[in-house]
């Protein structure tokens, strides 16, 4: 069934005029009422995607439709709320005040300013001027701000950014609570557990190129879902042995053990290999891969230069969204 | 607009350092343009005479000459204030990234920088009025003090004058407004516009007025235009180089308002297409 899509871009290009290419033909379908984790290491294109889609920067090439319009129009701004970077405020203007600019710009009823304030738990606080806010009183000053206008999609660029654990769970529950209400939230972010715990799918951006795109199951699948462990001695011939099994590729040290990513119904084949020829195996056992083991894979493989086409809506497969992988 | 209209004119009036400048500005005038001036002729012993009596010199400050008073500050230092202010409104936003706070907002990049512009006019009608009427009481406080009588200028006069002035502060504001877009730094705004204001125009238009190629230039300056409107209202005593004008009045409005429009119109390009973030 086609599921509606909040954002859905084509070949997304942009190329700053110092010649660096920060996004590289994307392809991204967030669907309505998800909420949508936007993975990849610092300067991978997460926060130059989210500037085009609201409308900051104008692409170099392709297309993207946000809330049902072009980026930047009135008619997607008006049903969206974002927040991109840092939280940008007049320092000499109080929080209240503040979220009152922000209102009016958004021709948004300044009733509106003190639900947001109490959802972020800024109440106390807003009479006091922003360039004394903290780091995470700024950044829950963001939220409150993108939150004026009850948006259809919110967009939250690394939201946890500067909180201490205590705001970064309550951050995690105001967006789970967001998603609640029947939004869509587009969450970028290069915290692996952060996207694991509070998204439905998750989208891998590396060098500018959506690499893989599902939810973190299926992208743990997708990279093998779990590998095969096994602590032997000696490790070396153990190597040796096991490549001569299974294709070398397939076969990686960790530390003081092997990792196989194959079928674990082979282990029985592999141990007794290993035992008859000598080698002790001291463990054996199934491994499931960490979203982290997924997302350095995926990052740190060189992509090839053009992405794999994206899938019908309502796909979820933890496809590869790049590299041909 | 007037969404943003509203939300500009918020953010300028609880901005301390606009009231500061405004501060700096009507305080030039009392206490420079007309109280040093009033204290020094008052004061001084008789022994010490220049080339135009002191009797003579004082009336400078008197209602008659009220207008050419208050227009010669607006040529200087509220060139100067409104510049500053126009580019503090603009660079800040990119200085601390509100611009892009405002711009996923639901206005449009014209209508958001058409509201700044016309909080900006507001800004510097009100500044045009509290000039006029700090100049106003200070020729009056000044006559009366002296004891003498002096005339006002007559309704049409002062109209004109106010109107002289608001488009010159105007013409500065768009100026410093223009460069702050530009520059996206309110230091390079502010130091590329005085230095303008200061070494550009006046400095060397003074130096090398007479070059017959710089002339001709000079001739399409914005303070150059200025002093041709300024120059052309009565004054009891009038100095060699205003008396010697470039150009006409009539021109120096003209050029005037071509300088508003061509301000404005750069801003809106270069904020329209200009990407915000990002390097």
């Amino acid at each position: 069934m086609a599921q509606t899509l909040a954002v859905e871009t084509h070949g997304l290009t942009k190329r700053y005029s110092t010649g660096v290419l920060a996004v590289n033909n994307l392809d991204l379908r967030v669907r309505a009422g998800e909420v949508y984790g936007f993975l990849g290491p610092n300067g991978a294109g997460k926060t130059t995607t989210l500037r085009l889609l609201s409308g900051l920067l104008h692409p170099t090439s392709g297309t993207a439709i946000v809330a049902g319009a072009a980026p930047g129009t009135p008619a997607s701004l008006a049903r969206l709320g974002a927040m991109v970077e840092t939280p940008a405020f007049y320092p000499y203007l109080s929080g209240r005040d503040n979220l009152r600019v922000v209102a009016r710009y958004g021709s948004v009823p300044t009733s509106r300013i003190d639900p947001v304030l109490k959802l972020v738990d800024l109440t106390d606080r807003a009479r006091y001027k922003f360039k004394t806010y903290s780091t995470g009183m700024k950044q829950r000053l963001g939220v409150a701000a993108a939150l004026l206008k009850a948006p259809d999609l919110l967009i939250l660029d690394e939201p946890t950014s500067g909180l201490d654990p205590q705001g970064t769970i309550e951050m995690r529950a105001l967006i789970k609570e967001l998603k609640q209400g029947g939004r869509t939230v587009l969450l970028s972010s290069h915290l692996l557990n952060e996207v694991e715990l509070t998204c439905d799918r998750v989208g891998v951006i590396a060098k500018g190129k959506l690499v893989a795109e599902g939810t973190v199951d299926e992208l743990r699948a997708r990279s093998g879902g779990s590998a095969l462990l096994i602590r032997a001695t000696p490790l070396d011939q153990a190597r040796r042995l096991v490549e001569s099994l299974i294709k070398p590729e397939k076969v990686r040290v960790d530390g003081d053990a092997l990792l196989l990513s194959i079928d674990p119904s082979q282990a029985a084949t592999i141990n007794r290999r290993l035992v008859s020829d000598g080698v002790d195996v001291s463990e054996l056992r199934v491994s499931e891969q960490s979203l982290e083991d997924v997302f350095l894979e995926l990052t740190e493989t060189p992509q090839s230069p053009h992405p794999n086409p994206p899938p019908q809506a309502g796909e979820g497969n933890g496809r590869p969204a790049g590299g041909g992988k | 607009m007037i969404a943003s209209f509203r939300a500009e004119n918020l953010k300028t009036r609880k901005r301390w350092a606009n009231w500061i400048l405004i501060g700096i500005l009507l305080a030039w005038i009392l206490l420079l343009t007309y109280l040093t001036l009033f204290l020094v002729v008052t004061l001084s012993p008789k022994s010490i005479q220049g080339p135009v009596p002191a009797s003579v010199l004082k009336r400078r400050l008197f209602p008659e000459n009220f207008v050419p008073t208050v227009l010669g500050a607006s040529a200087s230092i509220g060139a100067a204030i409104m510049l500053i202010f126009g580019a503090l409104s603009t660079a800040s936003e990119f200085g601390w990234l509100t611009v892009q706070t405002i711009l996923i907002q639901k206005p449009t990049r014209a209508t958001v920088l058409g509201g700044k512009l016309l909080a900006l006019a507001a800004a510097t009608l009100l500044v045009s009025v509290l000039m006029f009427a700090a100049a106003a009481v200070a020729s009056y406080a000044a006559v009366t003090l002296d004891g003498s009588s002096s005339a006002w200028p007559s309704g049409e006069v002062m109209l004109q004058a106010f109107g002289a002035l608001l488009l010159q502060l105007a013409v500065w504001t768009a100026f410093g407004a223009f460069l702050g877009i530009a520059f996206r730094s309110a230091a390079a705004a502010i130091g590329g516009g005085l230095t303008y204001l200061f070494v550009g125009e006046a400095l060397l238009g003074s130096l090398l007025r007479n070059t017959p190629v710089v002339k001709e230039v000079l001739k399409f300056l914005p303070g150059i235009n200025g002093g041709a409107i300024n120059g052309a209202f009565p004054v009891t005593i009038r100095d060699t180089a205003a008396s010697t004008q470039l150009v006409s009045a009539g021109r120096g409005v003209v050029t005037l308002l071509v300088y508003l429009v061509v301000f404005t119109v750069f801003s809106l390009l270069i904020f329209q297409r200009r990407d915000v973030g990002g390097s």
